[in-house]
């Protein structure tokens, strides 16, 4: 018990270290340069669609090689330099107090040092910067997104933030389930007895399986992704995934948005492609598939113009060129109708629990 | 057939020009106000132009009654310094339409004077008061008349002359006019204006009714050279024109009377009147001799007589065909004729006399720049022999050399010395002073011509300073003459709408201006009231290659100043973000000491920096 503690929070102070280390690196990059009467810069990864690839081995999508620099020396790049260093000069502080920020707080924080940003989206592509810069996720840095994930099931954690080192937590001691939020997503995952992590797209649903103990009757952890899942959202199922050994399965609603939630889930967002470890490549989409929606009669709305134009785009993307995601996807196109998971309740409230999760998760395991 | 004739010989060019004055820019109270002020200006300023006198303009309007409305009664004065009139011309000057002393080919404001007089009849007619004028010729009398205009007879009537000692030259008009001024005021304000600009060398004043003075004061001392008086270009000459060349070149046989022959007598320095002696006589001095002279010296050589004789006969008829020479004898009253030897060199003095000058001669001597070897090919060209006089040329011969004269094209370029263009150097004094702009550049084109008249474009173009923004404003001048009305359908507006100037890197609502002049024995105007210029393709061409040629000049300038201001905008950029990048750096690198940055706000450093990252950039 007290290795664990000690080894979690050695763990987090390692992170932190690097982190550290690397924004002091590039801040002593840009002190030597200025000293030296030279511009400073820096070398962003390019995000533009050229730019990305799609990488078989790490079955995700990746940045290419090419680069933009973003240099002091160009006066039209000035405002944005000086974002950029001031945002690594906030994360700084950030990571060295152990101190949480969302990405609307960097944005009004940002007033405060004089630093101009014409609105939140200038300051988040700001961020994005300093990602694709570090090659690390903004949650290292302590900011996140505004927190709309949450979770629910035996999963004891142990904090790390500052105030709360080393205090323990089981999160299926409240039925609304926790919010995925900083702390969450910094903590030490200690212990759990489920067997399976269920992502489920929807609030309602969530609640519908807390209720029916879905927790207990499949000894499960449940995460409700709320639409597509966020990075902290991402990040966690990872973790169960590779730190607890789970497995995960993954509920949406029967369109192709939903296969696509999936398919963030299990392989990464083109948005994200100048991040690594954000991908689960061996969680695995259950439902609602399309065949699924013939399946069990479902009913069902007829797919909408953007609905279909989405199948289209899915169909070149690499990673809908076989298997299950190109199957159901085809489905789709044919039938041009789409279901939601609450269609089930056709069938009685709990008819999504009783009947449909038991077939599915037997079905996951031959997957 | 006959009684129309004489209708016509009733209008008198009083009454013509009274029934058309539409024409000549006197339509309404509001152009007729506007257009007497140009008359009277522009022939001040000619008059003193033509003298090489630095010209002094006063224009004074004062209305009869002030407390009446427009339109109302003006009297309008303009005095000058210049040469003034001489007490006989006075007159006829003032109290009759086509007289005038601005005949013969040179660039001048107005044509013979006939604005003025257009200016005093529509006065008279509006108002019924007489033209006042007081003129010194010799800056010591001065004679003042009050004349009116016999409209019908086209003559003046003096209704008073008096004259009082002075001590300067000058002229000083007078009208009383029916006008408006609250409409014509702008108008005539722009117009004293914008003549001084282009007569950098005149001081013009302007009381206007309001009592408010306009003065502008000379800022140049040089006159530009006077025009010269030049022979006209075949290429701008019409069947009228050679018609009356050709009346001015014959003469008639002279009358010999008894001053003729005591003219005669006291050319040659004859001691005795014998025929020998007179013809050794003329042929020894014939080169002195007037033309008169010679043509008696050739009719006595055909009737072999002594002077005494020569008095009692009269010449009766030069039989030219039939080369006989026919005259009176009183002595035996009768007739006589004898024969004349066409080999003879007085048969030509004679037939040269009555007849005119043989084609080629007439073309040499009386067109500008045309020499023998052309006049003959042109002879071919308009199928006309070389030496055929122009005296007996017929109405069909006339149109078939005034047609020929138009498309020959072996003419030299008209001559140009008759131009006046005012120059660079005071038209640039000129747009510095009136605008005090950040940049200026004028040219003045090489002489051009079109249809045998020669022109000059001067131009000039300025940035920034006094100027208002939404340029270009155009300022238009002919021959010295600001144009203000019709700018809509002038060539120079046309030419500079073409222009493309965000290619010059002028953008935006630029403060600049564009002065525009065109120097000309005769402008090619669209109307009668001279406020346009028609778009002859040769001076279209000029002035597209002058405002070209400003235009780049201008872009230079408008480069350098964008370098400029973007090295002051980065300059500044860098001063706010530079000391906030070593802030940050400084805590993010750990250290407790800023960087020195300072030595990288230098402007001149990051100009430099810049300015090598660019022409590397460029060089890839």
């Amino acid at each position: 018990m007290k290795t664990t503690k000690i080894k979690a929070n050695k763990k987090a102070d390692e992170k932190q270290k690097t982190i550290l280390e690397m924004l002091k690196s590039h801040g002593a990059k840009i002190y030597t340069d200025l000293d030296n009467g030279q511009f400073p810069k820096f070398s962003i990864p390019s995000r533009s669609v050229s730019n990305i690839v799609y990488d078989k081995k790490f079955r995700q999508y990746i940045l290419g090689n090419s680069a933009a620099l973003r240099s002091s020396r160009n006066s039209s790049q000035l405002r944005s330099f000086t974002q950029l260093i001031w945002l690594a000069f906030f994360a700084n502080r950030l990571t060295h107090e152990k101190k949480s920020s969302t990405l609307r707080d960097v944005y009004y924080s940002s007033q405060a040092f004089a630093i101009e940003f014409d609105d939140q989206s200038e300051s988040d592509n700001i961020i994005v910067d300093l990602e694709a810069v570090t090659s690390r996720p903004r949650e290292d840095f302590h900011i996140f997104p505004e927190e709309r994930s949450s979770i629910f099931g035996d999963l004891t954690i142990e904090y790390t933030i500052p105030g709360y080192e080393g205090k323990r937590m089981n999160l299926a001691n409240h039925p609304d389930g926790y919010s995925i939020g900083p702390s969450l997503t910094t903590a030490e995952l200690v212990d759990t007895s489920a067997e399976i992590v269920i992502a489920i797209e929807k609030g309602g649903l969530f609640t519908r399986f807390v209720e029916e103990q879905v927790d207990k009757k499949f000894k499960s952890i449940i995460i409700n992704t709320g639409g597509q899942a966020p990075r902290s959202t991402r990040t966690l199922l990872k973790r169960l995934h590779d730190e607890m050994g789970l497995p995960v399965i993954v509920l949406t609603d029967g369109d192709v948005y939903g296969e696509h939630i999936a398919m963030v889930i299990k392989s990464g967002s083109a948005n994200a492609a100048h991040l690594r470890e954000l991908t689960v490549p061996d969680a695995k989409w259950v439902g609602v598939w399309a065949t699924d929606i013939e399946k069990y009669k479902l009913p069902t709305i007829p797919m909408t113009e953007s609905d279909i134009k989405r199948c289209h785009d899915l169909k070149n993307d690499p990673r809908y060129q076989e298997g299950i995601w190109k199957k159901e996807l085809d489905v789709f196109l044919r039938i041009k109708r789409k279901a939601e998971l609450e269609a089930f309740s056709k069938y009685g409230l709990t008819n999504i629990t009783d009947k449909y999760l038991p077939q599915k998760l037997e079905l996951a395991r031959s997957l | 057939m006959s009684s129309i004739e004489e209708k016509f010989n009733q209008i008198s060019p009083s009454e013509f020009f009274y029934s058309n004055r539409d024409l000549a820019g006197f339509s309404n109270p509001t152009r007729s106000l506007y257009t007497a002020v140009r008359e009277f200006v522009e022939n001040a300023l000619d008059a003193c132009d033509q003298k090489g006198i630095l010209p002094d303009v006063h224009l004074i309007i004062k209305a009869v009654d002030p407390e009446k409305p427009d339109p109302k009664h003006y009297i309008l004065t303009v005095r000058d310094n210049g040469p003034g009139i001489d007490a006989e011309h006075i007159p006829p000057a003032f109290g009759t339409v086509l007289y005038g002393s601005k005949f013969g080919l040179k660039q001048a404001r107005g044509m013979f004077g006939l604005g003025a007089t257009m200016a005093i009849l529509y006065g008279q007619i509006t108002t019924n008061k007489p033209v006042i004028v007081k003129s010194s010729s010799d800056g010591e009398i001065q004679n003042y008349f009050e004349i009116l205009l016999d409209i019908q007879k086209n003559k003046p009537i003096i209704l008073k002359h008096t004259t009082t000692n002075i001590s300067k030259k000058g002229l000083s008009v007078s009208i009383c006019l029916e006008g408006d001024y609250s409409k014509a005021g702008t108008k005539i304000r722009d117009y004293v204006y914008e003549t001084s600009l282009i007569t950098p060398y005149a001081s013009i004043t302007f009381d206007d009714p309001k009592g408010q003075k306009f003065t502008h004061k000379r800022f140049v001392r040089d006159i530009p050279p006077p025009p010269t008086i030049i022979r006209p270009h075949p290429h701008g000459i019409d069947v009228e024109r050679i018609r009356r060349m050709i009346v001015e070149s014959q003469f008639d046989i002279p009358t010999i009377d008894d001053a003729m022959i005591r003219k005669v007598k006291k050319d040659l320095g004859l001691k005795n009147s014998s025929f020998t002696s007179i013809m050794t006589k003329a042929e020894k001095k014939w080169k002195k001799l007037t033309r008169q002279v010679r043509v008696v010296v050739a009719l006595i050589s055909f009737l072999k007589m002594d002077l005494d004789k020569l008095n009692k006969i009269k010449i009766e008829d030069l039989d030219i065909p039939n080369k006989k020479l026919i005259y009176w004898d009183f002595g035996d009253s009768q007739s006589k004729s004898v024969d004349m030897d066409p080999e003879s060199q007085y048969y030509k003095q004679l037939t040269n006399t009555v007849q005119g000058e043989p084609l080629t001669t007439f073309l040499t001597k009386r067109f500008q720049r045309v020499g023998p070897t052309t006049a003959v090919k042109f002879a071919e060209f308009a199928k006309l022999k070389p030496e055929r006089r122009m005296g007996t040329l017929n109405n069909q011969e006339l149109a078939q050399l005034s047609d020929s004269l138009q498309k020959f094209d072996d003419f030299m370029v008209p001559d140009s010395s008759c131009l006046a263009p005012l120059g660079d150097t005071p038209l640039e004094k000129g747009i510095k002073k009136f605008f005090n702009p950040d940049f200026t550049a004028v040219i003045q084109r090489p002489p051009s011509a079109y249809s045998g008249f020669p022109f000059i474009i001067e131009m000039g173009i300025a940035y920034g300073g006094d100027i208002k923004s939404g340029g270009p404003h155009v300022y238009r001048y002919a021959n010295r003459i600001p144009l203000l009305y019709d700018e809509g359908s002038d060539v120079v507006l046309k030419v500079v709408n073409d222009i493309d100037w965000g290619r010059y890197k002028v953008k935006g609502d630029p403060p600049f201006i564009i002065v525009s002049h065109i120097c000309s024995t005769r402008i090619p105007y669209k109307t009668a009231g001279k406020e346009n210029v028609a778009d002859r393709q040769e001076i279209e061409r000029e002035l597209r290659l002058a405002l070209q040629f400003l235009s780049r000049k201008l872009s230079a300038f408008m480069s350098k100043k964008g370098q400029a201001e973007m090295a002051k905008k980065r300059a500044n950029l860098y001063a706010k973000y530079m000391p906030m990048i070593a802030e940050f750096c400084t805590e993010l690198a750990g250290k407790k000491k800023m960087p020195d940055y300072k030595k990288m706000l230098d402007m001149d450093h990051t100009v430099q920096l810049k300015i090598s990252e660019e022409a590397k950039i460029e060089n890839n």
